[in-house]
Order: C-alpha cells, then structure tokens, then sequence
C-alpha cells in the first residue's frame, strides 16, 4: 500500500477539448481549488465525522484499470470515488451536442454508471457570457445543461453542474457549485463503499470460528477498511479499526491458534536495531498475505500503524510512548521465553526500540505545538522509555559482571537469565549495545548518558520522584566504579527528599547506603557521620526495623555495630553535639521524686525506653525540670549503658527545693553526644486540652533536714528608718563548710554590705559580705542563724517576692555545690495599722491611739507605750490612761484596740515628735511558739528528734488550721485545745497525745513570755492655734446660784430661763502662747434646736478671743416642752486672719472647740395652763 | 478472571506518607523496587488527578509499566492512593478486573481503619498530628495485613476462589 494515497476522481471528456490549451487552464484552475475543506460525512452507522481537508487527485478515466491487479482487497481509494465528464457546448449549438456529444456522453456514462460505488457528474464548461444568455426564458430549445440533465440525469441527484468560467475568471464563487457537487459525489460514493466494506469485514469475522478462516486474510480486508479511512483522513475512524485487530489478535492468542503465522520470531539481522515503530522497514503486507509473517514482526507492525495513526490525531501523541513501553514490556517478556535468539537479543531490541521510539516521537512532535501538562506528559512518556532502555542495560551489565548483582541494578541476588543463548550462531546488531558488551567503559559511559537522559526528561516531565530513584541508580553505580567521594554526595542529599514523605524505608535505605559508602571511602567518623547514623537509627526505629529495605542480614549486628562505631566517634569530638528528639530511646519521668533522706537532696525515678535492639552505651542521663519562677532543677546519673527495652534509673539532684515542677527537657549522653528531649514545648495549633495532657509534672516533696533560708520582717520595726529583710538560716542535717547567699528582687536593691546579725556583733568568722552576696562560713548542723540585712524601699509593694539563691557546700561533699533556689514572698507592710485622735482640753492633750489588724489575722499586743524621745522632753508628762495591770490584748480585724493618754505640758505646743511603741505578735506565730516549746518539753529526754520534732509541730498546726473553734478560749485563757482531726492515736502518737495534753493545760503566763515584735511609730504632737471651750451656763431667775448647785430651783417647759454663754479661749497649743497681746477674731453660733428651745437674746456673734480668756453673752431660753434636754451646742469658728494670707488663701487659725456642757442635760418639768410670751427678736 | 500474577500492593496515605507496602513476589528477594514504584507512582499519580480535573473516577488505570511490572493506581475519594503492580504479560488486562481488585483493596483497608481501637495506638506524644490511619499499616495490626493477603491470593490464583 503506498502511502500517502489520494482519493481519485478520473475526468473524460471529448479527446479534442483534453487536448486543448483550454482544458489545462481549467485543470490548473480545478487544482487551485483543492484540497477540499470542510466535508460532513453522514453516515448511518457513526455520528457525523467532519473531514477538515481532503486532498484528492485528478486522472484521466483511461489511466485506470478496471480490474484488481490482485485478489488482496485494496482500500477503497484504489478506485475513484468519482467520474466526471467534461463537456464545453455552447447553448447555440445545440445541434453538435445532439450529434456528437451526446453520444460520447452517453458511452462514457454507460461505462462509468456500471461501476459500483462510483458517482459521476457532468461538467458542463460554459464562458461566462454564454450563461446569461441561457437564461432567456422564452429560449424554448432549451441549454445544454437541460438536455444532458434530461438525457442521463435520471433519478433525483442532480449529477449535472455547470461551470461558468473563462481564463481570467479568478472569482471562486464560481466553482462553488461545483465543488459542493464533488463533495457530494466523493461522500455518496464513500458512504456506499464503507458500508459494503463493512458488511464484508462483518462477514469474515462471524466466520471466524468456520475451519478455512484466515486470519491474516481478515486482517488483509479489515486494514483496507483502516486504510481507507485514512486516505480520507479519518484516523480516528482508522485507529480504531486497528485497535479492533489487536483486540482480535490477542482473542487469537487466547485460543492459541496461531497457524496463521509463521514462527514467533525469525531475528534477521538487524531485528535488535531497526527503528521500531518503522512501517517500512520489512514487507510486512506481503509477509502477512504470504501467511509467513512472524507475529513479532506481525505485532511490530500492528504497533507501527497504530503509532502513526496516533501521533496523526491531535492531542493523542502521548499514548504513542505508552503503547509502545508497555509492548516492549509485554512483548520483550514473551521474547525471552524464546532460546533460539541471539544472545542479548531481547535487551538489545528493548534497548533499540526504546531509543527509536523516543526519536520517533520528537520527529512527529516537532510539528506540534505541545504545552502544558501535555508537554509534561510526553516528557515523561519518553523518559519511561529512556528507562526501559536503562533496565536493559541493567541486565546485561550485571549479566555481564559490569554491574554487581544487587539492587538497584538487579532484583534479586541471583543473576538474572538474559535473553536468547550464546551458542546461538546469530548476532545481535545494535552498535551501543555491542560497544557494552565489549568494555566497561563504554558501558558506563552510555549507562550514565542514558541514564541522565531519563534523568532529565523526567525532571522536564516534573516527576520527581522518578529522578530521584535514578540519581540513586546512579549513586549505586558510583559505588560501583569506586567513585565513593560522588556517591556519598548523593547519597547524603537524597533522604532528604524521602523524609517529608515520611517515606522512611527509602529514607533509610539511603542513609544506611550512605553509611555503608562512609565506611568504604574510609573517612574520618565526623559530625556530620553522627548525623547521618542518627537519621538512620531514627528511621529504624520508626519503621521498629521491619519494612526496613536492609541490605545487611542481621540488622541487630549491624546496628550494634553502628552504636558501637558512633560512641567511638563520639569520645573523639572535641565538643559537645547535641541532637534533638531522636526517637531511639525515649525517657519516661516519674510524677514524684523521692527524698535522699540521710542528705539534702532528693531522687527522680525515670523509666529508660531504648527502641534500637541493641545495648546504647549511654554515660549519663539528665532530666531538667523548671518550676514556677524559673526555678531550675537538674536531675543526673551516670549510667553504664541501656539494654533494650525499658531500663530504671535513679537521677539524683543534690538541691532540696521542693514544690511541683514541670519536666522541661531530658538528656541521655553518649560521649560528647547529647540526645536530647524537650518535653515542655509549645505546640503550635494545637488545642489546650491536648497541651494539658502533653505536660510532666513532678512533685518534690519538702525536706525538712534540708539547708533553708527563710525571710521575714525584722522582729523590731521603726518607721521612718530604712526596711531590713529578716534572714534566717537554718542548716538543718548539714555542716556548712560554706554557704553564699544571693537575693534578687527586681526594682529593690539589697545593701550586703550593711548586714548584721541580729545579735548585734558582726562575727567575721560566719558571716562575710561582699557586693553581690552574702556568705556564711563552718555552720554546724542544726544550727540557726539570724541577720537582718537592709533593702532599698519597696513600699511600693505590699509585699515582695525574693528570689532567693543558695550555693552551698556541705563538709561530708565538698566536691558537691548544692544550689538552692528559693522563692520568697516577705509582706513590707505592717500587720497592724494605727489611728491617732487628739482631744485638747486647756493644757492637757489625749491621744487616743486605735490599733487595728491589716490583715485577716489575729494580733497579740502586750504593751503600747508612748515614750519620750532619747533624753526626754522639759515639761512635759505623758500618762497612760489605762490601767496599769492591763493583760495582753487580742487584736481582730473586727475588734481594734484602743490605747489612750494624755499629756501635760508646761510650756505649750510640743515640737519634738514621741514614739508609739507597740509590742505585739501574731496570733499564728505565738500559737507555734507555744507548740513548740510543748513539743520541746515533750521530746526532751528522746534523742535525735530533729525531723520529729517538726513533723510533730507540722502535724499540729495543720490541726489548728483545720479548725477555728480554739481560738476563742485561747484568747481568753489561753487553753489550747487541740481540734480533735487525727482520729484514733495509737502508740506510736504518744508525744503527739502527750503535747496535746500539755497545751491543754497550758494557760495565759502572767506576765506573757515569749518573744514580741515591735512597731515604733514616730508621733506628732500636733499644734493647735485656739483651743476653744463653750458652754451655757442656765441663770434661773429664781435664784442667782447658778446650776449645777445643790438646789436647783426646777425648771417649766414654756418658762423663759435666762442662761450665759461662755467662751473661754487658750492658746496654750499654739504659736502664739502666753501671748497676751495676741487676739483672733472668733464667731460663736448657738445651734437652732426648734424643738427642745427657743433661745432669745444673742445667738450668733464674733468677738475677739485672747489667750486664757473668757467671753460671755446672756441668753434667754426657753424649753419647748418637759423632758431631760440637752442643751444647745455652740460652734465657736476662726474668722480668717486679718491681713494675714498664707498659700495665697486667706489663713484661718486652726481652732478646736469642746463643749464643756456636752455631757449635761436639764430637767425640764411640764406645766399647766397656757401662757403667751411676746419675745423681742434680740438687739440685732 | 484471566490470571494476573499481583506482585506488591502498596497504601499511600492522603499526605503521601506510605501506610503499607505489601510484596508478594517470591522470587523478588528485594522489595526496594516495590517501595521505589510506590513512591514514584505519587507523581504519576499526581499527574492523572490533576488532568482528570474534577472527575470522581477513583480508578486511574495503567500509570505506567517498568522492567517486568504493570503498575496501576486507584485513588480514594479521600485521597488515599492505592498502588499495585501487575506482572507483565502479554495479555490483555481488562481494566474492569483491575478495578475489582482495587475495589476489594479498597474495602480492606476502609474496614480496617474501622477498627476503633486504631486511636489508641496513636502515639499520644506525636510532634506531628498526622491521623491514625497511617498505623494500620504497622506490623502489629495483623488484620489489614492478612486481608491484603488473601486479595492477593485470590487474584494470583483465581480458581482457589
């Protein structure tokens, strides 16, 4: 069949007119107008196909042949599709075309009309001027194109066309009817032929199963079908004929009846070489007609066809490298079966082929304009194949012995049966591979080439992870040829790109890989080997070492080895390389640590889980636990190494902080490796609740023995003199070889250097300051020391927290620093708060002194005295005006105390400021004290009761706390009775039964022992310009004797009772005293009590009060009804100082007045009758 | 069923992290190919789902065929990707009766998963969230493993059926 076959339309005509110069314009006119375009095909048995472009080819009617030249059907283009006749007559002429050429028309027709599947039609050339001549209507001889339509144009399709055209005509509007009627004519006769040749193929293939059937006979006929289909340009149409042969052939295959054949293969000599997807490489057709085709020939053609009609179809080139990969592995699969072949025939043919296809595929590409992912596509498609041809190249090189007989070059350990023999006489022809066979270079270098050929298609396709299996190939080739220093390069960069994934088998593979190249190329074991072994003992954990793709038989010998080799390498590094959250070995904390007991410090069980199979020479393990104020614990031990499996440890953290504290972070440390967890981390995105869980809290319980530093505020506190801090050490089961002290407060700074015990002397054998800290020096155990060390002022605050740093070293460790770290909170303000109110009375001042608690807390006060400065004041006498044999009084946040005096002083105001001086404790520390001196009494005769003891005051002050009940009798007998919260006691609870019986009986000491704290509280003494004393003095005007004699005449509601108004003014507290001179101006005001009094005469007047003097005014009063009434009130004010002005304002002497009548109230007896009183509304 | 030798069967999580790569190929002493195929399979994968556009189809058909195997690929509508390499052989392999053997792969592993104790194995200090799903898998849940086992099984020798 050749290719490239025309569909034929033959022409006729009369000889003379072919001949003609006018007959060749028109042909070169006709062919201008070709290709046809746009041709809808119809047809019953399909949805309507459209031809785009059909080119077709104009022969004379005689230059065909009739008959077949064979008895092979042909494709249907082998004839024409059409016959036309040419006929030039003009109109006028009618006569000549009914006696001659109507006779040359009607011979050409009976040839033609008897041909099957052949159309024709008549052309009918006219001038262009002829034609409109023809349109005369009353012309009653009628055209020539009515005759020819009358004489041949029998049934409806109009077969006749005319054709106006002259040699200049380039209007192509006048072939249009033509070349519509040429379509029709070519698709009737198209249709008709199809569907006959598809009623035969039909026929044939239902007779399949009927002995004689041939299938390559089928083929022969249903191939025509294709190729006729393909002559018009359907290739879809076409393909799919094909695709039903290969569907046939394989039902052949399945029934095993391949006689139609000739043998499987029969290798010519370049079989191994030539381009595969070549149509014309070999006759197939004969050899298939002849029945002596092979079907690897056969199938090879199949193929072919296929692949062209594909990379025809548009968007379709992509299967051609599909199709053809999975033929090559399908049909190489069955070659190899084959033993007559030539040694390596099989690679050599998938090799080759491979190749071809490739070049193939860009050569029909080249005229497409492939993008996108149908770029990426074809890319990948030929880098399959380039693979393919790699594979083979695999097997022939390990075959060979160029390649090791191991992955990635070879499946399995045994070397795999190539194809074909090499007693086969026959060779195979492919120049690369025999180049292959021959050196290991050669080989390399086109194994490599191929191979980056893949490479880059596949990186160009954007697969890659394909890339990455190759880069690996070519690593292991690199190993291969001894190019260690290349292969560890790759090998190192590939995990990488299998970790995201958590693709951990190939990731380990890799690594162990990489390990294994390590170790050949003999490089010294360096950081980055840690890495990589830690990335691969990680992956082996993940996968716990079963889908491990190992290349090592015994995995725990291998990974022991590994262990072995990483702890070598480890002692050798210079410093410390730390690697986070390896999941080798996990750490398990317990929730509580256990106290050392016999020394400070305490224990953390931690649970070892080693996942690697083999012992993990681990030195030392560290569990780091952070509290509340950044408070650092680090838990240690050293260990010799883990098994398998889950191992105890006991860490050790020779501080005694107690609390809850949270598990930051574990170390397991090999060498100078650390492995190391964080097991408090933020966990970003991640709910609270799922946090929560995620946290390891650790409790450490309190060692009582254990060093401590407690502050406190200092026993005795000045106001006004600058804050100390309270220290008190307390060594417990320790000798302090040293001791250094640091405190740290942020925003307060402490003075170390002002430091001083409590006891007053600075003993420089324990206590040594310098800028930064405090140490305390050789303290035995069991022993307290107390100083005070002061502090820039922190009043801001209501109390602040002290962090508080100890490093101390204990006599029995010395090589031991214990770091302690203590958080305290100390209260700056005081517990009790202070009121003063003054009361002047002439010269004599009280102070009424109101204490009461800040807190929720009780307060014990023993004494409250207000004292002179140092050395004492002339004239001046403070007396306490409570008794003297007063008993220590209980301050509660309901109930203040209240402590009164009063001073006399001689020569006036008082400039120097006295000192409130209060004895106090709380209720709490007293209630210990007594605790503890009983628990004392108790405990004395047994020995080494230290820890005891306090569990035993413990014990009871949390008894005490649990219930109030006591305090009450406490207070006031100081009976104890302990609130009964331990239930039965047994034997063992004899001292806790026998202090609770001794605080029982314990009462209030006469006078109270123990040790009290003390408040001094500077106190002004404060001026007062005028002290004032009013009062209203009744005048019954019965009697002269004032009241208040023994007989007071009574006194009637409605009586007028003339009374005097006194003021009397002193000075005595202020500036001016015995001033004599000195006057303010003063207004007195009679308070309004419109119910009890009328008061007549003067209410309300300003006078001048002088120092020590007395001013009087009358009254009348009159009570309003009987009863005991209180008198009026007077308010007596300072009027502003004349001329005087003080802070811009005008200044008004401070005054105090008091009523010297303010505690007396009248009888006033009611009275009969009703009187009427005239009063005048006084003289103002 | 015609005959099709089921060589590895291979589980992609969503994240295209590997849930379960099953050889059943004796004479592979190496199932690094089946792990290779596998991963390299994702990119095809990949490149199928994103011309398939928004297509439903879980069935990807042929991804491509490498030395002696035939690899297909299926993708659930959870894009859970199932892998499996066919033995090459030239034959017609009907793309319905590799659906049916994903189908069935497919129903394994959906009712392994099912298995509510699969939560509990998950590791509850996981610095990454990734789902349960991807411990069926693990060695130590027998049952997805069996099951693949007998698919192949059945596949490889349909008339033991």
């Amino acid at each position: 069949m050749a290719p490239a076959q025309r569909v034929l339309v033959s022409y006729s005509g009369a000889q003379a007119f072919l001949s003609s110069g006018s007959w060749d314009q028109i042909h070169t006119a006709l062919l201008a107008q070709l290709p046809l375009r746009n041709i809808h095909w119809k047809s019953f048995s399909r949805p309507i196909r459209t031809i785009q472009e059909l080119d077709i080819s104009l022969v004379p009617l005689e230059s065909l042949r009739d008959e077949h030249a064979s008895q092979v059907p042909a494709t249907l283009l082998e004839k024409p599709f059409l016959n036309m006749y040419l006929v030039t007559c003009e109109d006028a002429d009618l006569e000549t075309y009914k006696t001659t050429i109507k006779r040359q028309v009607k011979d050409w027709h009976a040839v033609v009309s008897s041909r099957k599947n052949q159309e024709w039609l008549i052309l009918h050339v006219v001038r262009p001027d002829a034609r409109t001549q023809g349109g005369n209507f009353f012309q009653l001889k009628g055209s020539v194109l009515d005759k020819l339509k009358g004489d041949f144009n029998t049934d409806r399709r109009d077969r006749c066309v005319q054709l106006a055209w002259n040699a200049g005509s380039q209007n192509p509007a006048v072939w249009a009817e033509f070349l519509n009627k040429l379509k029709d004519g070519l698709l009737s006769s198209f249709d008709s032929a199809i569907s006959q040749r598809e009623d035969e193929v039909k026929r044939s293939e239902s007779q399949r199963q009927m002995p004689g059937w041939n299938f390559c006979t089928f083929f022969t006929l249903k191939e025509s079908l294709a190729g006729s289909f393909q002559g018009v340009n359907l290739f879809e149409d076409a393909l799919v004929q094909y695709d039903e042969l290969e569907a046939s052939f394989y039902q052949v295959l399945k029934e095993k009846n391949l006689s139609w054949f000739g043998s499987l293969i029969t290798p010519t000599p370049n079989d191994d070489s030539s381009p595969l997807l070549s149509i014309s490489k070999k006759p197939y057709r004969d050899l298939i007609l002849a029945n002596t085709i092979s079907v690897f020939d056969f199938r090879i053609y199949l193929l072919a066809r296929q692949c062209s009609l594909l990379a025809k179809i548009d968007g379709r080139i992509n299967e051609v490298s599909k199709k053809a990969a999975a033929f090559l592995g399908a049909f190489g699969r069955r070659l190899s079966e084959v033993e007559t072949l030539p040694e390596y025939f099989v690679e050599s043919w998938i090799y080759s082929s491979a190749l071809s296809v490739v070049d193939q595929c860009d050569t029909w590409a080249a005229g497409l304009n492939l993008q996108g992912a149908m770029l990426s596509t074809f890319n990948a498609g030929k880098g399959e194949l380039l693979e393919l041809a790699r594979h083979q190249l695999d097997v022939i090189g390990v075959k060979i012995g160029h390649l090791p007989v191991r992955p990635p070059f070879s499946n399995s350990h045994h070397p795999p049966s190539s194809s074909g023999s090499a007693t086969s006489d026959k060779k195979i022809s492919s120049a690369d591979i025999l180049q292959c066979l021959q050196t290991s270079d050669a080989f390399y270098d086109i194994y490599v080439g191929i191979t980056n050929r893949a490479i880059d298609m596949y990186a160009k396709a954007g697969r890659r992870k394909f890339a990455l299996k190759l880069h690996g190939s070519l690593a292991a080739l690199d190993v291969h040829r001894g190019r260690l220093a290349a292969a560890l390069t790759t090998y190192t960069s590939l995990p990488a790109h299998y970790a995201p994934h958590m693709w951990t088998s190939l990731e380990s593979l890799m690594l162990s890989l990489a390990l294994d190249t390590h170790a050949e190329l003999d490089k010294t074991r360096d950081r980055e080997w840690i890495h990589i072994l830690l990335s691969f003992l990680k992956t082996f954990v993940d996968t716990v070492g079963l889908d491990l793709l190992m290349h090592e038989d015994d995995r725990v010998e291998y990974v022991s080895r590994l262990v072995q080799s990483m702890k070598d390498s480890a002692t050798v590094l210079e410093s410390d390389l730390s690697h986070p959250e390896h999941p080798a070995i996990s750490i398990k904390v317990a929730s509580a640590a256990k106290l050392a007991g016999d020394k400070d410090g305490s224990f953390l069980d931690v649970v070892i889980h080693n996942n690697l199979p083999c012992v993990v020479p681990i030195d030392e393990v560290v569990a780091l636990l952070v509290g509340r104020d950044s408070e650092r614990l680090r838990f240690s031990a050293h260990i010799d190494g883990v098994t398998p499996g889950k191992t105890q440890a006991t860490l050790f953290c020779p501080t005694s902080s107690a609390g809850t504290y949270i598990l930051d972070s574990t170390e397991a440390r090999i060498s100078h490796l650390v492995l190391q967890w964080a097991h408090k981390k933020p966990v970003p995105g991640r709910k609270a609740l799922s946090r929560r869980s995620s946290v390891a809290l650790v409790r450490i319980p309190r060692d009582l023995l254990a060093m401590d530093v407690r502050l406190q505020q200092p026993n005795s506190i000045e106001l006004g003199r600058p804050s100390s801090l309270l220290v008190a050490v307390s060594t417990g089961r320790n000798n302090i070889a040293k001791a250094s002290i640091k405190f740290h407060v942020p925003s307060v700074t402490f003075r170390y250097s002002q430091v001083a015990l409590t006891d007053g002397n600075t003993d420089q054998d324990t206590l040594q300051a310098d800028d930064s800290s405090i140490s305390v020096l050789n303290l035995s155990e069991a022993s307290h020391l107390e100083f005070l060390i002061p502090y820039s002022d922190a009043s801001a605050f209501h109390a602040i927290k002290v962090d508080v740093e100890v490093d101390y070293i204990t006599v029995a460790e010395p090589s031991i620093t214990r770091t302690l770290h203590l958080a305290r909170v100390v209260a700056t303000t005081l517990p009790i708060s202070v009121n003063v109110q003054d009361f002047f009375r002439g010269n004599r001042l009280f102070s009424k002194f109101t204490v009461s608690t800040t807190s929720h807390q009780h307060v014990r006060i023993s004494d409250a005295q207000l004292q002179f400065p140092d050395g004492g004041l002339d004239g001046l006498k403070v007396v306490a005006c409570s008794p003297q044999a007063r008993s220590v009084v209980t301050v509660t946040p309901a109930q203040p105390a209240n402590f009164l005096f009063y001073l006399d002083s001689a020569n006036g105001p008082v400039g120097e400021s006295l000192k409130f001086r209060i004895s106090y404790r709380m209720l709490r520390e007293e209630v210990e004290a007594l605790i503890e001196t009983s628990v004392d009494q108790v405990l004395a005769q047994s020995a080494d009761v230290l820890g005891e003891r306090v569990e035993l005051i413990n014990k009871l002050v949390e008894a005490l706390e649990q219930d109030s009940a006591w305090v009450e009798l406490y207070g006031v007998s100081g009976e104890l009775n302990v609130p009964d919260v331990f239930g039965e006691l047994g034997e063992a609870d004899e001292p806790l039964k026998r202090v609770i019986q001794s605080l029982h009986e314990h009462r209030h000491p006469h006078p109270p022992k123990g040790k009290w704290r003390e408040i001094i509280i500077p106190v002004d003494v404060p001026y007062m310009n005028i002290v004032a004393a009013a009062g209203i003095r009744l005048l019954p005007p019965t009697s002269p004797v004032p009241m208040g004699s023994e007989h007071t005449p009574s006194l009637y509601a409605g009586q007028p009772i003339p009374a005097l108004l006194t003021v009397h003014t002193s000075f005595h507290w202020g500036s001016s005293v015995n001033d004599t001179q000195r006057a303010y101006m003063m207004r007195f005001d009679v308070e309004e009590m419109v119910r009890e009094w009328l008061v007549s005469g003067r209410k309300r007047g300003d006078f001048a009060a002088k120092d020590n003097a007395t001013y009087s005014v009358p009254l009348t009063l009159i009570a309003l009804h009987h009863g005991e009434l209180v008198l009026p009130k007077i308010s007596v004010t300072a009027l502003p100082l004349a001329g005087e002005v003080t802070m811009g304002s005008m200044a008004i002497p401070n005054t105090e007045t008091y009523q010297v009548h303010g505690a007396e109230k009248v009888l006033v007896l009611p009275r009969g009758g009703r009187s009427t009183f005239v009063l005048g509304m006084g003289s103002g | 069923m015609s005959k099709k030798v089921l060589n590895a069967v291979a589980f992609i999580s969503p994240q295209n992290h590997p849930i379960l790569i099953r050889t059943f190929a004796k004479q592979d002493d190496h199932a690094i190919k089946y792990h290779y195929i596998a991963h390299t399979s994702l990119d095809v994968i990949e490149e199928r789902v994103a011309a398939g556009g928004k297509s439903t189809e879980c069935y990807l058909g042929l991804l491509y065929s490498m030395e002696d195997v035939a690899v297909y690929g299926y993708i659930t509508p959870l894009k859970v990707k199932i892998v499996i390499a066919l033995a090459l052989s030239d034959s017609v392999v009907r793309d319905v009766e590799v659906n049916l053997i994903f189908k069935a792969l497919h129903m394994a592993y959906y009712s392994a998963i099912s298995n509510p104790f699969l939560k509990l194995d998950a590791p509850t200090d996981a610095t990454n969230d990734h789902s349960p799903y991807l411990l069926v898998g693990r060695a130590n849940w027998k049952n997805f493993r069996r099951r693949i086992d007998e698919i192949a099984n059945v596949v490889s020798n349909p008339s033991n059926a």
